[in-house]
């Protein structure tokens, strides 16, 4: 039930996003959209998860994101009038695009009861938490892979800055 | 006896009103110690020693026009001061405030005075202290006034540069603490070492303590980090633009974020409802006034320190307590490893 709930909120929140005209509430709807999320992730029994998700996805990048929008003080698309021409190559791409996107989706749900359930709380011993686990798994098992991650973040940071700032 | 479903709703709706009346209370004090530090005496005319006086402004507010600029985002401008206001009152649900309690044989089974036990229940204040920055954001951008935007961006852009210093000093006391659970950390910090000293994490922690206020108070906008309130500069920030209850609310988010922001100090490095003297029932008078010591060390600071200016504010957030909240962490990690507790 609470499922179905948080699931519609956030599709209908996801469509907004894309459904609207002024760029600041695109960005709320997709606050909106990431709220809904964490609903699902405390409905999986993954509430550090959820917190995590509203922290730093709510929380942190979409803040910057609303930031990005005041300061460029993005117009408002006024073009609902005028048709938007798009060259058919691009028109191309896209429905190609929706096609594999569509294709995918129909595999994955014709397939889904037969691929095995990788992770459960019901495999957790009594009283360990799941942040324990997380951290356990991540800092033991995909110890190497969290560190190279950090290191592209790094990298990504550093160029970023070097781009922003020519005369270093 | 009372059924404990019954209890929960009561203690939910007594909670929603101690926070109400303690930002009331707040007013008061903060007009009182104010004209103290001041030598003046501060409200007199309403009630008893003036008493009565947050009561009045609340009414005085209450029969005062809704204002709404030209040109401004009329769902945003109204959605704005709701958002701040619900997220004060969200973050205070997961803080535990007392020890377990019948009521004096009220009720059937004993009950957390908590509204929300969650055991991951530092994050989720942290969580929903993080959305209240949308309520600020919101205010200065739906206004389409220059000042209320200059606000809401100084304001923003502080609440996320000390939120990081604020995240470390918290991720240093949960790290003793061994848990993300309110409730657990206070129990461990009953007692006392050797007899005298209190079992209190401030006395493992005091550099994470010292951070956690000094971010706690850019956090909530306090002086002398209130930069979003300039007077000089900007009017009044972000609210520039809002009257009546509008404005109440936002500064009813304000007051109830400082006694959010004390209530988990209280919580994690001052031993929550645990003290001597009082049985462990009472333990809540306790809290009341470690809660009410704290809240008046932030109106003492408020009404003695000048204000930063903007620039230094950024630097010392970002140059000095950024990287003293890094090394606790680390010092702290080695620690809790090499005497393994």
């Amino acid at each position: 039930m609470l499922f179905y709930l948080f699931g519609a909120a956030a599709v209908a929140a996801s469509l907004m996003v894309i459904g609207q005209r002024n760029p600041m509430y695109s960005v709320l709807f997709l606050i909106a959209s990431f709220a809904a999320l964490a609903g699902l992730y405390v409905l999986l029994d993954a509430p550090f998860v959820a917190v995590i998700q509203i922290i730093i996805y709510a929380g942190a990048i979409m803040v910057l994101f609303l930031f990005v929008v005041m300061l460029l003080n993005a117009p408002q698309e006024d073009i609902s009038r005028v048709r938007v021409m798009v060259a058919p190559s691009t028109r191309r791409i896209g429905a190609l695009l929706v096609v594999v996107l569509l294709a995918e989706l129909a595999w994955a749900l014709a397939t889904a009861g037969e691929r095995e359930v990788w992770v459960s709380a019901e495999g957790l011993p009594e009283g360990e938490s799941s942040v324990r686990a997380l951290g356990l798994t991540l800092f033991r098992d995909y110890a190497f892979a969290f560190e190279v991650t950090s290191v592209l973040i790094l990298v990504a940071m550093l160029g970023a800055v070097v781009l922003a700032k020519r005369e270093l | 006896m009372i059924p404990t479903f019954i209890a929960q709703i009561v203690l939910l709706l007594f909670v929603f009103h101690m926070l109400l009346i303690a930002a009331a209370a707040m007013v008061y004090a903060e007009r009182k110690v104010a004209a103290m530090i001041q030598q003046r005496l501060g409200p007199y005319l309403v009630g008893p020693r003036g008493l009565m006086q947050p009561f009045a402004d609340v009414i005085k507010l209450m029969f005062k026009e809704q204002l709404r600029p030209l040109g401004a985002d009329r769902f945003l401008f109204m959605l704005a001061p709701v958002l701040s206001a619900v997220t004060a009152f969200a973050a205070f649900a997961v803080v535990p405030f007392g020890a377990e309690t019948t009521l004096f044989g009220l009720l059937e089974e004993p009950m957390r005075l908590q509204v929300a036990d969650i055991n991951v229940g530092v994050l989720v204040i942290f969580a929903i202290a993080s959305m209240g920055v949308y309520g600020i954001v919101l205010a200065g951008w739906s206004s389409n006034s220059k000042y209320s935007l200059l606000g809401a961006l100084r304001s923003s852009s502080q609440m996320i540069s000390y939120e990081l210093s604020y995240g470390l000093a918290l991720a240093s006391v949960l790290l003793v603490g061994g848990s993300l659970s309110l409730t657990e950390i206070v129990d461990q910090q009953a007692g006392t070492w050797w007899g005298f000293l209190p079992r209190w994490l401030v006395v493992l922690q005091p550099l994470g303590f010292l951070i956690y206020m000094i971010a706690g108070i850019a956090e909530t906008n306090r002086a002398p980090f209130d930069f979003p309130e300039a007077e000089q500069e900007l009017v009044a920030g972000y609210h520039t633009e809002y009257s009546s209850m509008s404005f109440a609310m936002f500064f009813l988010a304000e007051y109830i974020n400082m006694v959010t922001v004390s209530a988990v100090a209280v919580n994690l490095f001052l031993g929550g409802w645990h003290g001597p003297f009082l049985p462990e029932a009472f333990g809540w008078i306790w809290f009341l006034i470690k809660v009410s010591v704290l809240l008046f060390v932030y109106i003492w600071i408020r009404w003695t320190l000048p204000r930063y200016r903007y620039d230094q504010l950024m630097a010392f957030g970002w140059k000095v307590l950024l990287p003293l909240s890094v090394l606790n962490l680390i010092v702290t990690a080695a620690g809790v490893i090499y005497f393994a507790v």
